[in-house]
């Protein structure tokens, strides 16, 4: 979760948002998460565990770029 | 008390490390909207009232983080911290995202990015908005 902070913190293009899973059960179900952390990129399901901040970093540029 | 006395010592020390003042905004929905949690076992748990304990809790450990709370009438993505200007973390701040809440003031009071060289020059290269969401759960 701080790696995507970090992210919106360093980029005015990135913004981040933690979601408790359990209490928001709909979207969780809707971005088919199923083991978390779950990482969604503009609204699309992208991948779930911890990675390196690097790993991270190319991840999410990778998936908006998707 | 929400916070034990080692829990308060520990995040007082965390935010001892701003270098900078950070807003924190908290928004409640309607009070009569109680959500079971798995993660607590099945209970009802009214999370306004969680969320509302916890991020006064931290907030009043540091004279450089100032806390406003936002009551809706209506039903919404409540409760919702939003620390600085754009990081947002909706549900309670509890169990193991009491972490994400503490140490998401503590980068927002940073005065430069926590982040590595290679990872800020890839991120000024974007030309496009991006949106992260990570799902989490307390435990």
């Amino acid at each position: 979760m701080l790696l995507a902070y970090k992210l919106a913190l360093a980029s005015p293009r990135v913004t981040a948002r933690g979601i408790e899973a359990s209490e928001f059960a709909v979207d969780a179900d809707r971005h088919g998460v199923q083991a978390v952390p779950a990482i969604v990129v503009d609204d699309r399901y992208a991948w779930a565990g911890a990675v390196p901040e690097a790993v991270f970093v190319e991840r999410v540029l990778a998936a908006a770029a998707g | 008390m929400t916070l034990g006395e080692r829990e308060q010592d520990a995040i007082r020390a965390v935010l001892d490390g701003l270098e900078r003042e950070v807003d924190v905004k908290l928004e409640l929905g309607p009070t009569a909207t109680p959500v079971t949690l798995l993660a607590a076992g099945g209970r009802e748990i009214d999370s306004n009232a969680v969320a509302r304990d916890i991020v006064e809790a931290v907030c009043a450990l540091s004279d450089r983080v100032s806390l406003s709370i936002i009551e809706h009438d209506e039903p919404g993505p409540w409760p919702r911290t939003t620390i600085g200007t754009g990081l947002e973390y909706l549900g309670m701040p509890a169990g193991y995202e009491l972490t994400t809440l503490v140490h998401g003031i503590l980068e927002a009071g940073r005065a430069a990015p926590g982040l590595g060289d290679a990872s800020l020059e890839r991120l000024a290269a974007i030309d496009q908005d991006v949106a992260i969401d990570v799902y989490v759960t307390p435990t």
